[in-house]
């Protein structure tokens, strides 16, 4: 218990000592988790307006005239990417078209016989998972024609993987620019009390005892940057969400509290996880090789 | 504890061999002089014994441990028991007087309450109770000697090593830092003391190790700095 309360004291005497260059990694510990939680919250928008957008899409399976979909529908159910699917009779189609042609539905009695055939209606988990659907449902003989929005899948999954690249790419980056920054100021942090380590080694201070303020400095800029980011950020989150509604209505972005809060907690646990790493990993360095006889 | 040498020799890059297969039995207890020139081997047997320094061969025992195979965790254990003076003191210059002696006591997660007590009573033995606040810049050799003395004794350790304790210091400075060292060892610390001050070796005659060029050239009970008749 005593060397946790030494160990707090250094700590705020090492930040203290160094103030301006804590404050300067502070500020680029914030600015870089702020562009790593802005490309995320970006990333996770566009994953969700997709998978709203994936969500309505249908696939139209018509049968031939006079086939019945039985078989169709038993191959369709055993597939695990599709979420619905609904077999429409000739008589509910009769049904929607009157509805739909509303006032001129009495010209389907023109046509006689109902002409309509069976058909199939069927949804999937995600856009990418229609093409290889259409392309088992066409070998069907019975099968007269399949309709979907095949340019729009297609563009779909495109932005899909592209936001998830740029934005994985964008994560990858931002996590090493922070990680050097923080290794780099522990370092330095270190490298000032070099002599003071060297002693304390010498007198029997175990590695533990001498690392522990580094560590914790190079926690609480790590967590200190990741909460101002998250301040930034909910701020920035909050105006865009209200620009969003009052201009572009249609597009449905994440409001919901609770993911919301949980993404910020992972980006502060981010940053005090990464600073505490990245201070232990410079401290063991250091002590490590200290600590070797000649 | 008491300290076994055991054909120890040590060997650095290139290839200059500092001490050379040496053979020392030391006592629990016992205060000895290591006496010899500037580069014998004194100050290379001295970190050997501290751990600073593996040998290149041989074997070192103190108590029961020997410090070839002890492990990083148990190192700082043992340091803890072996209190050193260094040539340079390496005091630390942003902290204080009784900053200087507790940090020892707190790198061992000792109570602060205990710390302080324990500082003040080594600070007030080495005669330092009125300059405990000030830095080390702000003292003379002498004293930056005795605060050095009361971090090495602070945690009351079985073995002191005193590397050249009162080199440069003035005549009374250095009988004063004697009788501290003496005062140590009569608590039944085991005392190793490298220097050069004749003075010190021939007036407070004690055993005396000398060393040439890392071989060990004399081992006496009570021996005096020169043989008889060598200038």
């Amino acid at each position: 218990m005593a060397s946790f309360k030494y160990a707090l004291r250094d700590t705020f005497r090492l930040i203290c000592r160094h103030w301006g260059l804590s404050i300067l990694t502070l500020i680029t510990a914030a600015s870089v988790l702020y562009i790593l939680g802005f490309t995320a919250l970006f990333a996770l928008n566009v994953r969700h307006m997709v998978s709203q957008i994936e969500g309505g899409l249908v696939v139209q399976v018509y049968m031939k005239k006079g086939e019945k979909p039985d078989d169709v529908y038993g191959k369709v159910k055993t597939n695990p990417t599709v979420t619905s699917i609904r077999a429409i009779s000739p008589e509910e189609a009769l049904d929607r078209l009157r509805a739909k042609l509303g006032n001129q539905a009495r010209a389907v009695t023109l046509m006689g016989e109902n002409p309509l055939p069976w058909s199939l209606e069927i949804q999937v988990q995600r856009a990418e998972h229609i093409t290889p659907l259409v392309r088992d449902l066409v070998v069907f003989p019975s099968v007269e024609e399949v309709i979907y929005s095949g340019k729009l899948v297609e563009r779909l999954s495109t932005i899909s993987r592209a936001s998830a690249g740029v934005s994985a790419t964008i994560l990858v980056l931002a996590v090493i620019i922070s990680a050097l920054v923080i290794f780099n100021t522990i370092r330095i942090a270190i490298y000032s009390r070099k002599e003071e380590i060297e002693v304390m080694l010498l007198i029997g201070a175990t590695k533990t005892y001498i690392s522990l303020p580094f560590v914790f400095q190079g926690m609480f800029l790590g967590a200190g940057g990741a909460l101002l980011a998250v301040a930034g950020l909910w701020a920035t989150y909050a105006s865009a969400v209200n620009a969003v509604r009052s201009t572009l209505a249609f597009l449905d972005i994440i409001v919901n509290q609770q993911i919301l809060l949980q993404f910020f907690l992972l980006l502060f646990a981010t940053g005090a996880t990464m600073g505490w790493m990245c201070s232990w990993l410079a401290v063991s360095r250091f002590t490590s090789r200290a600590l070797r006889p000649r | 504890m008491d300290i076994r040498l055991a054909g120890v020799t040590k060997v650095f890059e290139p290839d200059i061999v500092a001490l050379e297969d040496i053979y020392l039995s030391i006592d629990k207890g016992e205060f000895v002089y290591l006496v010899g020139t500037t580069g014998s081997g004194k100050t290379t047997l001295l970190r050997l014994i501290s751990r600073e320094y593996l040998p290149t061969r041989g074997q070192i025992t103190v108590g029961d441990v020997n410090l070839r195979k002890i492990g990083r965790g148990r190192l700082p254990f043992y340091r803890r028991d072996v209190g050193v003076v260094f040539q340079d003191y390496k005091l630390l210059p942003n902290l204080t007087v009784f900053e200087n002696v507790a940090f020892v006591l707190e790198a061992m997660g000792i109570p602060p309450r205990v710390v302080q007590n324990r500082a003040n009573e080594v600070i007030d033995q080495v005669g330092l109770w009125r300059r405990r606040f000030l830095k080390p810049p702000q003292l003379s050799g002498g004293e930056q000697q005795r605060v050095a003395i009361a971090r090495a004794m602070a945690n009351s350790p079985s073995i002191f090593l005193a590397d050249e304790p009162t080199g440069n210091l003035d005549l009374r400075t250095s009988e004063e830092i004697m009788r501290l060292l003496l005062s140590i060892n009569a608590a039944g610390t085991t005392v190793l003391v490298a220097t050069h001050d004749q003075y010190l070796v021939d007036a407070y005659r004690q055993r005396l190790v000398e060393l040439h060029n890392g071989r060990l050239k004399r081992d006496e009970r009570r021996g005096r700095y020169f043989i008889d008749g060598e200038l």
